[in-house]
């Protein structure tokens, strides 16, 4: 793979066999390498945003165990972790796959897990230390996974403020902390409940599918859950709904779907991939269509230009759908059925990026050498 | 190292060998399957991290036997072995 140049744009492509690296001038033309890590699985990679030059690699080898690598070559080389991140023995808990990777605002690097733990790394993914206060939350015994297992899948640093953070996890719901991870809460209040009419409380286990911050107001949030879509701002006591517009489950009378992307300059714009229900997850009537909104979740745009419109019979997975930091911005979005899919007006069109990948796990994207 | 432990022969599967500097076998002393693992993790750094996991349990799909009998099914600490004893380790027919 020729190297990227300061400038480029970078798209990381984790699939269940494997890592792909895409970089471009333009975001017409891509020049792409890997597979790297060849018949592991790697759930997440990131482009360290803090210096645009290094990826992290969460790969999980069933047979082997889960662990982080790093290049900051893009891919010629990489480092891989001795050790991935440890429960304690008295914990009875193992760790057996990294869901989630993200750079924290204190300068460590972050990983959620599965069985559901948050670890920190002051060296890079070398060495991990858990962090204790949610690992061993009161009451995680009772904790219930989700289909995919118990998760932590989403970790929401705040810009700024290396104190504050959000946590998302598979079913048990959302975790926040004020101060740097000693303490935590539940903040799942106004989330349907799995029990028709019922709404649920603050300290519920919700199955949080998605969260991502405002561009303009972090303290804004938009979440994808098992049952609907919502919205949360600081002070408010639970979660909005916010769903005009989207398809339905009709399970649940709600949308049911995994990504959840903000736009990464305009305030109140972000993205959602519904899927027909938790019961049938595939793009409704075979279409394949991402939806917009403009106006902080107040109503929701049907976007399909250049998707397919039939035929597709597949799923985007939470962490498969990201948009780059340019502008106008860019959107890549990745299929269990291998395709890539990118746009470069915000969502207006599309155009088919990649195809015949293994199932794509997650998309990232970044600008090279952008700190 | 216990002065007197059995000498042991240990087989590594091809995944492995990178975490082993590319030995495929290592002879080590040890009375244990737990203690087998620890020694080639003190030789290997990372190579215990791949075979046992945090409970110190042989990973779900890494099976162990000693000569012919599989050992898997069993606490790592309690496989006792015996001068002259094959650990084999390899990977379950698992995945796709």
């Amino acid at each position: 793979m020729a190297k990227p140049k300061k400038g480029d744009t970078v798209v990381i492509a984790g699939t269940r066999k494997g890592l792909f690296l895409f970089h471009s001038k333009d975001r017409r033309t891509w020049r792409s390498g890997g597979p790297f890590f060849k018949g592991d699985t790697v759930r997440h990679a990131i482009l360290d945003p803090r210096d645009g030059k290094t990826l992290y690699a969460a790969v999980t080898s069933e047979h082997w165990g889960a662990v982080v690598a790093r290049s900051t070559d893009f891919g010629a080389t990489w480092k891989i972790g001795e050790e991935g991140p440890r429960f304690s023995k008295e914990s009875g808990l193992s760790v057996t796959r990294i869901w989630q990777i993200q750079a924290g605002q204190d300068g460590d690097l972050y990983v959620g897990t599965e069985p559901a733990g948050l670890f920190r790394s002051t060296d890079g993914g070398e060495t991990w230390a858990s962090v204790d206060a949610l690992n061993y939350y009161p009451g995680r015994e009772e904790w219930p996974p989700g289909a995919g297992g118990l998760g932590l899948h989403t970790i929401l640093p705040y810009p700024g403020d290396p104190k504050r953070m959000l946590i998302g996890i598979s079913s048990a719901g959302i975790f926040g902390t004020n101060d740097g991870g000693a303490s935590w809460r539940n903040m799942d209040a106004g989330i349907r409940s799995f029990v028709e009419g019922e709404t649920n409380k603050e300290t519920a286990a919700t199955c949080v599918h998605k969260m991502a911050r405002d561009a303009k107001d972090p303290a804004l949030v938009y979440q994808q859950n098992h049952i609907g879509v919502y919205r949360r701002a600081r002070g408010e006591d639970a979660w909005t709904r916010i769903e005009k517009g989207l398809p339905l489950n009709p399970a649940y009378k709600a949308p049911f779907g995994f990504p959840l992307v903000a736009h990464p300059h305009d305030r109140g714009t972000a993205y959602v991939a519904p899927l027909e229900g938790d019961g049938n997850r595939v793009m409704p009537d075979g279409a394949m269509a991402i939806y917009r909104t403009a106006n902080g979740g107040k109503s929701w745009a049907k976007l399909t230009k250049g998707l397919p419109q039939k035929d597709a019979w597949f799923t985007v997975l939470r962490d498969a759908m990201r948009a780059d930091a340019l502008d106008p911005a860019g959107l890549y979005t990745g299929t269990t059925t291998g395709q890539i899919y990118a746009s470069r007006d915000e969502g207006d069109s599309w155009r088919l990026m990649a195809d015949h990948l293994p199932q794509v796990q997650c998309v990232e994207t970044g600008i090279v050498g952008s700190a | 190292m216990v002065e007197g432990d059995p000498r042991i022969h240990v087989t590594l599967p091809s995944a492995l060998r990178e975490y082993a500097r590319g030995c495929d076998t290592v002879d080590l002393e040890a009375g244990t399957l737990a203690e087998v693992v620890a020694r080639l993790a003190a030789q290997f750094p990372g190579l215990g991290y791949r075979i046992l996991d945090d409970q110190g349990r042989l990973r779900r799909f890494v099976n162990a036997y000693v000569n012919d009998e599989p050992v898997s099914h069993l606490e790592p600490q309690d496989v006792r072995l015996r001068d002259g004893d094959t650990v084999h380790i390899l990977p379950s027919v698992a995945g796709g």
